[in-house]
């Protein structure tokens, strides 16, 4: 009796001092007649003492000794009873409660995602083959991350960017690195983050991999514009916060430093607001951060995107796109019939739009349709504004063009909208999008030789209120702009960093262009929407399990998407000191 | 991975060189023994229909029965069980005589019960190949080639069907005859499992074999072991008692006054002979009959070897059908149509030789006859 097999894997032996050492077997890959093993997927049983987790990576035995690592991807439990009703037979027609004399036979069965073979051997796993805990070199290589290591051997240059660290169930950890030819270009470019995670995730991932870039690569050469879309979340990045010791060695782990944004190099752009010629305070939640700009809108500075403020509005016949046309140019180009138009309210009651409160035909728009332009501005700059919109610019006021136009590589630039209403969100975001894409693809007659950061990396959050999924055949100028960057920005260096809470909500084109996506836990209803068909039908499942500050990493060099986890900012968030 | 069944080409090539070899259509057919051979074994080995007294301390005919689990007393720690596949895998012709030929895949193996309930095989499982043939239908130079070919298979037997055995009396059908040859190597096989394998047993630990006792533990030296038989010979008389309280039951009449947490009294094998009372046995309900189709339904029969011939001690007797009655759950449900009476280890061990044995499509695929000269 001596060379014998445990057959019965439902009892779990607890003892810490019957576990093998680390690099032991787990399991043995099964192939069955009905659940055959693919290039794509194997099986394997776990040995009874052994736990895996959804995400963890594993390393198989191959041919040629060769390894094939893969993702796990879901876990099943299963037992020789061919249905409930035999369970319920079994416990004596449901009235034994103790524990049986021999436990049905069963066990635990993993199912895993090929990521790669380090020979290359996609054949698929062979039955029996042993299964173990990949190592940090082993999950670098089943992601493809060893490949950039080589070409940063090869180009002599920085390909990696840590991304979070992979945490498996037994212990080990490993760097999630991603590619920078597909963060920034020129592969590749976008990052998009989704969830419902809750308080300020979805950011302070975006955040924490800005400044993974920004530490990794010569930051002298990207500048980062943020937006602030939340309370006040944004406005200190420059503000250390006191870590805890293991927060410090996440960083470190990395390979990080746990550092605010430097001071001197963080420009806070604030929203006037009706306040704020008598309290001195910009329009945003909490106190300003110093030293603060503080922007404003007056028309002649806005003529040239006044279809931002518009961008919400139905407009299915074109009347108002056409009646923009005819405003736009008549202000830029100081026709005589706009030349008396100087303010917002000279526009709303005066000649060539409204005479004595009366609505005028403009060229071939009928007055009628000048009315309904009229009403929805003053909605938007009078009577429902935040106090953005301003007669005429003051010395206190910027023009926020004028302010991107000025970008400087290195720099972050955190402009504040949160407190602003929809349309004048858009509008901002609009003016920076447009300005940015001016400057870098040449329209905005920049000279070539204006010394202008190599990349510009642009964050916003609730991308889909500028890039919603259903526009209804129409396409607003807010979503020509987003869809601007993101199929043509990675090009000329400037890239999207995006959230929403749902990625079904987000235009499909931008979604599409987003190579690196990010998942926060998500609900069950949205995982099944056509935008998260990339992930497995397994593994979609789990974005509903996830915890707080884990999030699932889709980038292009990895075959399937991984668990990862970062580290809590180093800087003040604004709501955690409320 | 060598090819499953090669090693039995050079006995397939003395059968086609020496006769003439009609294969079975589309390939190997699977055989079945004709009737239950569990029953058909426990009709073989009992022998006799009569059955008289009660061999135990205290003479009533059911005594109830306190289920024993594991976690009490953990007295049945090995289970043991035999299977076996018999294939037709075509005819062989020598003038006006023919015989069918059959390949049976044969296996005996016992799992151990850990304290925690945990199933370990023992090892080795044992497995072996017959080649079943009618001798007395064959000449004697091409049984010799065969048996000189088979010789040098490894763990491969080669058996005439014609030779009776205990087990195959009465079964004229020569295929039938085959099927219950492989069941009778499998009781060998068990009987040797038991004797040897597990000869290292404490006299605490009780070895739980599937199936009744034959004559080969009689004598039973070794630790200790009981035989669960989940069908068996119906014809039996129960005569209980003597003078005007003498009372005669048929199997119906005992076992429908047994109800559920009881057990019948002990009987004797092999009433009125000189090694009666050497096996004795007796039924325990070990599963109500209620969501049961049939009385006889969740009623096992439990066999035991009594060299001493001594009447057993009904506290004795009353521990092992308590340990009994507590292996109903789990049962087998929904995997084997005896489930009411089938012994969950016993059937995970069924499963472990079940696993050994190359399925149907394997086993077609693989034997190949060599070429074929049609009549």
């Amino acid at each position: 009796m001596a060379d014998e097999e445990t057959t019965n894997e439902t009892q779990v032996k607890e003892s810490a001092e019957e576990k093998p050492s680390e690099d032991s077997i787990i399991g043995r890959a099964s192939a069955t007649e009905r659940d055959p093993n693919s290039a794509e997927k194997f099986a394997f049983w776990l040995r009874p003492d052994f736990r895996v987790n959804p995400f963890d990576i594993v390393g198989a035995e191959h041919l040629e000794e060769s390894h094939t690592y893969g993702l796990v991807t879901n876990i099943r439990h299963m037992t020789d009873s061919a249905s409930h009703l035999s369970n319920y037979i079994s416990n004596d027609f449901g009235e034994m409660l103790s524990e049986p004399n021999t436990p049905r036979q069963g066990t635990n069965v993993a199912e895993v995602a090929v990521l790669s073979n380090d020979k290359d051997i996609y054949m698929p796993i062979q039955s029996e083959s042993k299964v173990k805990f990949a190592d940090e070199g082993g999950i670098h290589k089943a992601l493809g991350i060893d490949s950039m290591r080589e070409k940063e051997k090869r180009e002599h240059r920085v390909v990696r960017v840590p991304a979070g660290v992979i945490r498996m169930s037994n212990g080990a950890e490993a760097v999630a690195y991603l590619d920078v030819d597909y963060v920034l270009g020129p592969e590749a470019a976008h990052v998009n983050v989704s969830g419902i995670s809750g308080l300020a995730t979805k950011t302070s991932y975006i955040i924490f991999l800005i400044q993974s870039i920004l530490q990794t690569l010569d930051a002298s050469k990207i500048a980062t514009i943020l937006l602030n879309v939340k309370y006040d979340d944004l406005l200190n990045i420059h503000e250390p916060r006191s870590l805890d010791p293991e927060e410090h060695e996440f960083w470190e782990r990395l390979g990080l430093k746990a550092e605010p944004f430097p001071k001197d190099k963080v420009h806070y752009l604030l929203p006037w607001g009706k306040n704020t010629q008598t309290t001195g305070r910009p329009n945003i939640f909490g106190d300003p951060p110093f030293p603060s700009t503080t922007y404003a809108y007056s028309l002649k500075e806005t003529a040239d995107k006044l279809d931002l403020i518009f961008s919400q509005v139905p407009d299915p016949w074109d009347t108002i796109g056409s009646l923009l046309g005819e405003v736009m140019n008549g202000i830029q180009n100081n026709e005589s019939r706009f030349k008396n138009i100087i303010t917002w309210d000279d526009l709303l009651s005066k000649p060539p739009l409204m005479e004595q409160g009366i609505p005028q035909q403009v060229g071939q728009v009928r007055a009628s349709s000048v009315g309904r332009f009229v009403r929805l501005l003053r909605r938007v700059v009078k009577t429902r504004q935040s106090g953005i919109f301003v007669p005429q610019l003051s010395t206190k006021m910027t023009r926020l063009d004028r302010a991107i136009a000025d970008i400087k590589g290195g720099h972050t630039y955190v402009i504040d909208i949160a407190k602003l209403k929809p349309d004048e969100q858009t509008l901002v975001f609009g003016d920076v999008l447009r300005t940015i894409y001016g400057l870098y693809s040449g329209e905005s007659g920049v000279d070539e030789n204006e010394e202008l950061p190599e990349k510009v990396i642009i964050f916003v959050d609730e991308l889909n209120k500028y890039a919603p999924a259903s526009t209804r055949g129409q396409e607003t100028p807010i979503l020509d702009q987003v869809l601007d960057i993101a199929e043509r920005g990675r090009s000329f260096g400037v890239v999207l960093f995006s959230a929403q809470q749902f990625l079904s909500a987000v235009h499909p084109r931008v979604v599409g262009n987003a190579a690196s996506k990010i998942l926060g836990r998500t609900d069950s209803a949205e995982i099944n929407e056509g935008p998260y068909r990339f992930i497995d039908r397994e593994v979609r499942g789990h974005l509903t399990q996830l915890n707080k500050g884990e999030l699932i990493l889709s980038h292009p060099i990895y075959r399937q998407p991984v668990k990862i986890m970062f580290p809590r900012p180093p800087f003040q968030q604004g709501r955690a000191r409320m | 991975m060598p090819k499953p069944f090669a090693s039995l080409a050079p006995a397939l090539e003395v059968l086609a060189s020496e006769g003439r070899v009609l294969p079975a259509t589309g390939q190997a057919i699977i055989d079945l023994a004709a009737d239950d051979p569990e029953e058909a074994y426990d009709r073989a080995i009992s022998e006799t229909r009569s059955v008289e007294g009660i061999w135990e301390t205290q003479r009533t005919l059911y005594h109830p029965v306190k289920a024993i689990p594991r976690s009490e007393n953990h007295l049945l720690r090995y289970f043991q069980d035999g299977s076996t596949r018999t294939y037709f895998i075509g005819t062989v012709l020598e003038h006006e005589r023919s015989s069918p030929v059959q390949i049976s895949q044969v296996g005996a193996a016992a799992v151990q019960r850990e304290e925690n309930g945990c199933l370990r095989v023992v090892r080795p499982v044992r497995h072996i190949l017959l080649l079943l043939l009618d001798k007395s239908a064959l000449s004697e130079v091409l049984w010799t080639k065969l048996e000189q070919a088979v010789a040098g298979i490894p763990k491969c037997t080669l058996r005439s069907t014609s030779e009776d055995d205990p087990f195959g009396q009465g079964i004229r059908e020569k295929r039938s005859k085959g099927a219950h040859k492989a069941n009778w190597a499998m009781r060998e096989e068990e009987i040797a499992l038991a004797r040897d394998d597990l000869a290292g047993r404490s006299k605490d630990e009780w070895l739980v074999i599937d199936g009744g006792l034959g004559n080969e533990y009689l004598d039973w030296p070794r630790a200790p072991l009981i035989g669960v038989a989940k069908s068996f010979q119906r014809d039996m008389q129960f005569k209980i008692g003597s003078g005007p309280r003498e009372q005669t039951l048929n199997l119906y009449g005992l076992l429908a006054g047994l109800d559920e947490g009881h057990r019948t009294a002990v009987f004797p094998r092999w009433a009125g002979e000189s090694r009666e009372g050497k096996i004795v046995f007796w039924y325990v309900r070990i599963r109500p009959q209620r969501g049961l189709d049939y009385p006889l339904m969740g009623v096992v029969k439990v066999e035991m070897p009594n060299p001493a011939r001594e009447a057993l001690d009904s506290d004795f007797v009353d521990m092992i059908s308590g340990a009994v009655t507590a292996e109903r759950c789990v049962t087998p449900h929904g995997r084997d149509s005896r489930w009411h009476a089938h012994l969950y280890p016993i059937s995970i061990a069924e499963r472990v030789i079940k696993d050994q044995f190359y399925s149907e499509e394997i086993l077609k695929a693989a034997i190949r006859w060599p070429k074929v000269k049609l009549p």
